[in-house]
């Protein structure tokens, strides 16, 4: 058999390798570029998903922003008590009867501080949250704030005097509107949970600030725990 | 070969009915039966391989418009996703957010960074930004995100480490057959609701599979396998 033939062969053989290595290439890396779709199917049809692009429009939205002073049904806002936390001109003490005040209602307080309000305040509300000490490490830079960083502590939601005197309206209020650096939720979080969330929060100025008087009287360390 | 040929090869007719092959074309024969046999195979193994959704579609890793760290805010500050994505629990699509949460913090933090560029134009002009789309399912399936998270199915399941991303890529190929994968075994990927956006918890480490067969039955977990489930 001529030489060459087998070389041919071999080199053949060795090539049928390519193909299957760079596969294997293919799936372990990250690729930028769109997917090669082969079998089309009717994976892309010609309807706006929500959040799409829809390029008849002049901003591109798929979902159109509502007409300016239209009124969503339910959402008339007319509720003093309920959306701004006022009733008789102050600030409410107690929560509005659209969220009672039960142990579910605060669970789902303490859910909702944790990822809404954890990130600044800390879990405790005592402002030692993680995005708080990232800005304070920026501020304090010392080739002066990163990037024009400026950064106000985090309030102390459970030992400063000046927020654990706040009636749960007027924390609720904070929540919705923002105050002065903080920005405000309302449009993040549906009303109710805000108000589970302040809920929550006078529920924790309570937790961080007991007192010995506050252990039943007949308790045991032991028994407490 | 050529040598063998007689020299009116090119001439007559008769001279090409005599052509034979030189006998070591014999010892080819075995090696041509086994070519014929192993190449089907080949072929079919390339295409299921190569052209898998599983190569085609994971590891789509589209640039983004603004440079956006999932690995630092998601992975080194501790966010949890649904202070962004916060339609998830709610809503069928786990929405991308507004800017204004973006200027939650960067209206202080980083508020002159030239990364946030694009993130400040929008907040001025009211023009979205225009996030590419890395998890795309075909147009008639139906995915429902707050069926799933709800009941315990987790992020990670089928968006991976998002925390531990830079730049997000899809790390599920979103194929059916990867679907019906838990559709039909669903006890290992649940999870108590509590621990859903907690990228880092294993479920086949922290529970035992007992206890997610608890779970399967506390949620009333009964996937559905019929076309109409997630094709309307």
């Amino acid at each position: 058999m001529p030489r060459i033939f087998i070389y041919v062969g071999l080199i053949a053989l060795l090539c049928l390798l390519i193909p299957p290595a760079v596969i294997a290439r293919v799936r372990a890396t990250p690729n930028p570029n769109l997917p090669i779709h082969i079998i089309q199917d009717m994976d892309f049809q010609s309807k706006f998903k929500t959040q799409a692009v829809n390029p008849l429009f002049a901003d591109r939205r798929t979902i159109r922003p509502p007409v300016q002073n239209a009124v969503a049904r339910g959402e008339t806002y007319v509720d003093g008590l309920l959306y701004e936390g006022v009733t008789d001109g102050a600030w409410t003490q107690t929560l509005p009867p659209q969220v009672p005040l039960t142990v579910a209602t605060l669970k789902r307080g303490q859910e909702r501080f944790n990822i809404y309000c954890s990130v600044c305040h800390g879990e405790t509300g005592n402002g030692d949250g993680l995005v708080n000490k990232r800005a304070m490490e920026l501020v304090a830079n010392t080739n002066g704030p990163v990037n024009g960083t400026v950064w106000v502590t985090a309030k102390n939601l459970v030992h400063d005097e000046t927020v654990t005197v706040q009636p749960v309206g007027q924390i609720f209020s904070s929540i919705t509107h923002g105050i002065r650096n903080m920005a405000g939720y309302g449009s993040q979080i549906p009303v109710e949970d805000r108000w589970a969330i302040a809920a929550y929060v006078k529920t924790l100025q309570r937790s961080q600030n007991a007192r010995p008087s506050d252990v039943p009287a007949g308790t045991t360390l032991a028994e407490a725990k | 070969m050529v040598q063998s040929r007689p020299a009116s090869f090119l001439r007559t007719s008769q001279a090409v009915s005599r052509f034979l092959f030189p006998r070591w074309t014999n010892a080819i024969l075995p090696f041509v039966l086994v070519v014929g046999a192993v190449a089907p195979l080949y072929a079919v193994m390339f295409v299921a391989y190569g052209f898998s959704p599983k190569t085609l579609e994971a590891g789509y890793m589209p640039h983004q418009p603004v440079p956006y760290s999932h690995a630092t805010h998601a992975g080194k500050l501790g966010m949890d996703c649904r202070y962004c994505h916060n339609s998830v629990e709610q809503a069928s699509f786990a929405a991308v957010p507004a800017t204004q949460t973006c200027m939650n913090c960067h209206t202080q933090i980083h508020k002159d960074s030239p990364k946030l560029a694009k993130v400040r134009a929008s907040y001025e002009t009211g023009m979205p930004i225009e996030w590419v789309k890395v998890h795309k399912l075909g147009d008639y399936a139906y995915f429902n995100h707050a069926a799933h998270v709800n009941r315990g199915v987790g992020c990670v399941e089928c968006h991976g480490r998002v925390d531990q991303m830079e730049e997000v890529y899809r790390v599920a190929p979103l194929s059916m057959g990867w679907c019906l994968e838990c559709h039909r075994e669903p006890v290992d990927r649940l999870r108590p609701v509590s621990q859903v956006t907690n990228l880092a918890w294993d479920q086949k480490k922290e529970m035992t599979r007992e206890q997610r067969e608890q779970l399967q039955k506390t949620f009333n977990i009964h996937p559905n396998e019929n076309c109409s489930t997630c094709h309307r």
